[in-house]
């Protein structure tokens, strides 16, 4: 308990610096911009927006400080879009929609907007505490792991992907493998043999995990967006002056406090992110509400708390693997986790010991973040909410120019702006195809580190195989992988044939 | 069907890089047991696994795209490609403006309104972020001969 508040201590004397709190709050602000355009999620928010932060040149923990501003601004953002358009960013908004849209259409927009703000604000602060409380004890755990602990770690961040995320396991899958094997691309570390690159000079290094991120996430982006354009015309409904009230809250005040602990908990799960959380977090209020949950749906403001609780407490949760072990808990995880990389920074457990002014000053800022967010966006919503009736023809090239200045300001190299032309038209074939990009981007980041532990375990062992399976917690980390792999499934059979038997009674 | 063809294709790669690596890839020497190969090898064994499960139990995804989308998307591709071809020789706010030029008038935007909107975003763009954000981006031949007379 002291090592936590020593070290909330440190974090806050980062984050409070004068400048930091400045990028905290220019962050939140660029984030929930970028987040409430139109099409644009999250994820592809900060994967737009992380080179321009990388390039800035600024020390390691505030360019950490405005990525998290960029991130938590980004998942607020989203829900604008979710509930004045009907279009959701990304999965996890999905939820959001299905209350939010509805409250929306009966005039209800502004009050919509505002008690998602305080649901989320809450989520998000909750996953912070937990996460203070938490985190350090994971990562004094976590400091006695020698490489096969961390391979079946992996293991089984991989089948919590495949079994949790997606429609089909077996695509969650192979967009895992993709992953692991762009990866693989260019000069082994270890040996220093070339591998894939087919004399090409411009990968030997391996394709920059930035060109990848603006690839997949901004470009596969701004593809969708051309297709969809004239399909579909959008119609932006109105916020208006409603606004939350102490009953509303008052209402809403046990269905927020579950859904946090829930989105928090399924958060920390490696793989599964928002999009999981708000499903589980919906699901179990509608069967709590009962007879009154009938309303779900057609604006219930339970239904639109949520999600949006559940939401954004599994966007803190997903950050504990990702500082405490170096396994990112969601997609956008994963790109932070690639941010960190590029600042030479390894996150893991040794983190918070050698490295605490990062480590708790990225925590100490989302505590600031989530009450910066707060304050901007209640009385700012009417603004941002006006970012929705920008153009499709004029929003479109500008997300291609501001991927170019990403590419450009970071690599200074013309074949990656070929480059990720490419790979926005594999990502949006993917896509297409029914595959989440989310498990590409997870085995791109974590490859090389799946691969040289895997080695490591070996090269201790001599080439005995039976390595990986011989300490305890790799054991019990397997079990909880099988476990991970056959639950779920069981678990739909049952409620299915249960539900079978009561249409049949 | 879709399904079928794309996992074809993706069974095709994971072959291809499963070959390279089971012949291809080799240390000239190493002291680990495992050398650069395992790895890929191990992960074309699991990716050639899933792509023969698709193949054979397609989940029936169908690729839906309507001929004048298609049209769309390959226009897009082609002005990003030019945009990419043409950002370092003529600079960021010759090639930018020309991009956002050609592509808000292809997405119905009025010439008037198309060629402010460019102009406008080469040059707040070079202001913003070259100037005051001081990122890396290539000024062209234009800022190169304005330097060079002053």
């Amino acid at each position: 308990m002291n090592e936590v508040l020593a070290g909330l201590y440190t974090g806050f004397g980062v984050a409070l610096a004068p400048m930091n709190l400045l990028y905290v709050i220019v962050g939140c602000f660029s984030g929930t911009l970028i987040g409430a355009l139109p099409g644009i999620g999250p994820i592809n928010g900060v994967a737009i927006l992380l080179p321009i932060a990388y390039s800035l040149g600024l020390p390691p923990e505030s360019a950490l400080i405005l990525l998290a501003g960029i991130y938590y601004g980004a998942e607020y953002g989203g829900r604008i879009s979710s509930i004045l358009l009907n279009v959701p960013g990304d999965a996890g908004a999905v939820f959001t929609t299905l209350d939010g849209n509805p409250m929306a259409k009966n005039g209800e927009a502004g009050r919509a907007l505002s008690l998602s703000a305080v649901a989320s604000f809450v989520g998000g602060t909750f996953a912070v505490i937990l996460m203070s409380l938490f985190g350090p004890m994971l990562a004094s755990v976590a400091i006695h792991f020698n490489p096969s602990d961390y391979v079946a770690l992996m293991v089984f961040a991989f089948t919590c992907l495949a079994s949790l995320v997606g429609k089909n396991p077996v695509k969650t899958l192979l967009a895992a493998l993709m992953g692991l094997m762009i990866a693989s691309i260019g000069i082994d570390a270890n040996t220093g043999v070339a591998r894939f690159t087919f004399g090409v000079p411009d990968i030997l290094a391996g394709i920059d995990f930035l060109v990848i991120v603006i690839g997949l996430f901004g470009m596969g982006e701004l593809i969708t967006l051309v297709e969809h354009q004239i399909t579909g015309k959008l119609k932006v409904l109105p916020v208006g002056k409603s606004f939350v009230s102490l009953k509303d809250l008052a209402v809403v005040k046990w269905v927020v406090f579950r859904c946090s602990m829930l989105g928090f908990f399924i958060g920390v799960l490696p793989g599964t992110g928002a999009s999981v959380a708000s499903a589980v977090a919906y699901g179990t209020e509608k069967r709590i509400a009962g007879k009154s949950g009938e309303n779900f749906g057609k604006g219930d403001i339970r239904g639109l708390a949520a999600p949006e609780a559940a939401n954004n407490a599994s966007a803190g949760g997903a950050m504990v693997p990702m500082l405490t072990l170096g396994i990112p808990g969601s997609g956008t995880t994963a790109i932070l986790l690639g941010a960190l990389l590029l600042f030479n920074i390894t996150p893991g457990p040794l983190m918070f010991q050698q490295r605490p002014e990062i480590a708790w000053g990225l925590i100490a800022s989302m505590y600031i973040g989530n009450l910066a967010l707060l304050v901007i966006n209640l009385p700012l919503v009417g603004f941002f909410a006006r970012l929705l009736t920008i153009p499709q023809k004029y929003l479109t090239p500008l997300i291609a120019v501001l991927a170019f200045i990403g590419v450009y300001s970071v690599v200074s190299n013309p074949f990656d702006l070929y480059m990720i032309i490419g790979l926005g038209l594999f990502g949006w074939l993917l896509k297409k195809m029914g595959f989440s990009l989310a498990p590409v981007i997870l085995g791109v980041v974590l490859g090389n580190l799946f691969e040289d532990n895997l080695r490591r375990a070996l090269s201790i062992s001599g080439g005995d195989w039976k390595v990986l399976v011989e300490s305890s917690s790799s054991i019990i980390i397997y079990v909880l992988t099988v476990l991970i792999l056959f639950v779920p499934p069981l678990y739909g059979r049952i409620k299915k044939s249960r539900m079978e038997k009561k249409t049949a009674e | 069907m879709a399904d079928r063809i794309f996992g074809c294709i993706a069974l095709a790669i994971a072959l291809g890089y499963g070959f390279i690596a089971f012949t291809i890839i080799e240390a000239p020497f190493q002291y680990d047991p495992l050398g650069p190969e395992t790895w890929p090898q191990i992960l074309s064994v699991f990716a050639c696994l899933c792509c023969l499960y698709i193949i054979v139990l397609p989940d029936g995804t169908r690729l839906k795209v309507l001929g004048s989308t298609l049209m769309r998307i390959a226009i897009l591709l082609i002005l990003l490609s030019a945009y990419a071809y043409l950002f370092e020789p003529i600079g960021f706010i010759l090639s930018t403006t020309l991009f956002c030029l050609v592509l808000s008038r292809i997405l119905g935007a009025t010439a008037l309104q198309a060629v402010v909107f460019g102009v406008a975003s080469g040059t707040f763009g070079y202001l913003l972020c070259a100037v005051i954000l001081d990122l890396n981006l290539p000024e062209g031949f234009i800022l190169k001969l304005l330097r060079g007379l002053s």
